[in-house]
């Protein structure tokens, strides 16, 4: 009955982790089951560190102050409230191994798995969104 | 300042000033709070949420009501639905269909008993408005020898009010099924968006 939506977050700039957690974050809200598997540049998204500071695409740099004036929230603070709404978040294991990452240098409350992983979910989800 | 009476709400949210998705986030969150049947008023400035909230009224079950504006602040009403609110068992014998009340306007009273902020953005021309929660306390209102037909939005409200009215020695009650919900007759509202 609940709608399922799957998400791919495979670009690591702050432009892309708005898309991914609006989108989630206004689906969670929704009462969607959602799920994002992080891969390539995507894993920037929940990095510890990283996420507080993603970069704004070259060129674009003025849009920071737009993000400001427009009140819109951190992408910590985002990521937060998908979580609360227990949106499920699973970063690529393949990913971490070839960038010699390690689960504790990601935000606390993720899964690590592979492409099956997000397959099972992704395999009867309504809606399959990709940034 | 405003240039609307007020409609009566349960909950008042301040989105104002909030970007999408904050708005519809923090309504999910509010509205877990709520119990079913309360009504809910969102105020934002965002003007995508005009058509965020309708969508995500209609996914979630919860009736969306109206939205009026004041200046930059767009007022968001909606009500809290239960699963339950279909399936009840109702239990007053007499009842008409909608069609046979459009048949009779004019000639019957009408009482909504539904909330005022239902009953302000889409009513019956000429119905009286008394909450069900507010018909105990306010049955010296009506005249217990009126023909009545009440009515709510799916004919549960309208039910449990029928029954009230029968045991306070209202004699010509009728429910009014299925109601709002079905209603192709004329109607009425306070605002226009």
């Amino acid at each position: 009955m609940s709608t399922k939506v799957a998400i791919i977050a495979s670009n690591g700039g702050l432009f892309d982790a708005y898309k991914v957690f609006n989108i989630a974050t206004a689906s969670a809200a929704t009462d969607a089951e959602v799920a994002i598997f992080f891969t390539f540049e995507g894993l920037n998204l929940i990095h510890k560190q990283a996420h507080h500071q993603l970069p704004l695409p070259a060129g674009k740099e003025h849009f920071a102050e737009g993000f400001k004036n427009a009140n819109i929230p951190s992408i910590p603070e985002l990521v937060n409230m998908a979580q609360e709404m227990g949106v499920k978040i699973i970063a690529c294991q393949m990913t971490m191994d070839v960038m010699n990452l390690k689960k504790e240098d990601f935000i606390e409350g993720i899964e690590v798995g592979g492409a099956v992983t997000f397959l099972d979910f992704a395999k009867d989800a309504n809606v399959s969104l990709t940034f | 300042m405003t240039a609307h009476p007020e409609i009566k709400a349960d909950q008042t949210l301040d989105c104002k000033g909030l970007a999408c998705p904050m708005p519809i986030v923090k309504t999910k969150k509010a509205m877990d709070q709520l119990q079913s049947g309360q009504v809910i008023e969102v105020q934002a400035t965002d003007k995508g949420s005009l058509a965020d909230i309708q969508g995500w009224a209609k996914n979630t079950g919860h009736q969306y009501l109206g939205t009026i504006q004041d200046g930059d602040v767009l007022r968001h009403f909606i009500r809290k639905s239960s699963a339950d609110e279909i399936k009840e068992e109702k239990k007053y014998p007499h009842t008409v269909t909608n069609e046979e009340l459009e048949k009779k306007l004019g000639n019957v009273t009408v009482l909504d008993v539904r909330e005022p902020a239902e009953y302000a953005f889409n009513r019956i021309p000429g119905a009286v408005s008394i909450p069900l929660g507010e018909l105990e306390e306010r049955l010296g209102e009506l005249n217990p020898d009126d023909d009545i037909h009440v009515v709510c939005r799916t004919g549960t409200r309208s039910d449990l009010a029928c029954q009230l009215l029968a045991e306070k020695g209202f004699k010509n009650v009728k429910n009014v099924e299925p109601g709002m919900s079905g209603w192709s007759g004329p109607t009425e509202k306070n605002f226009q968006i």
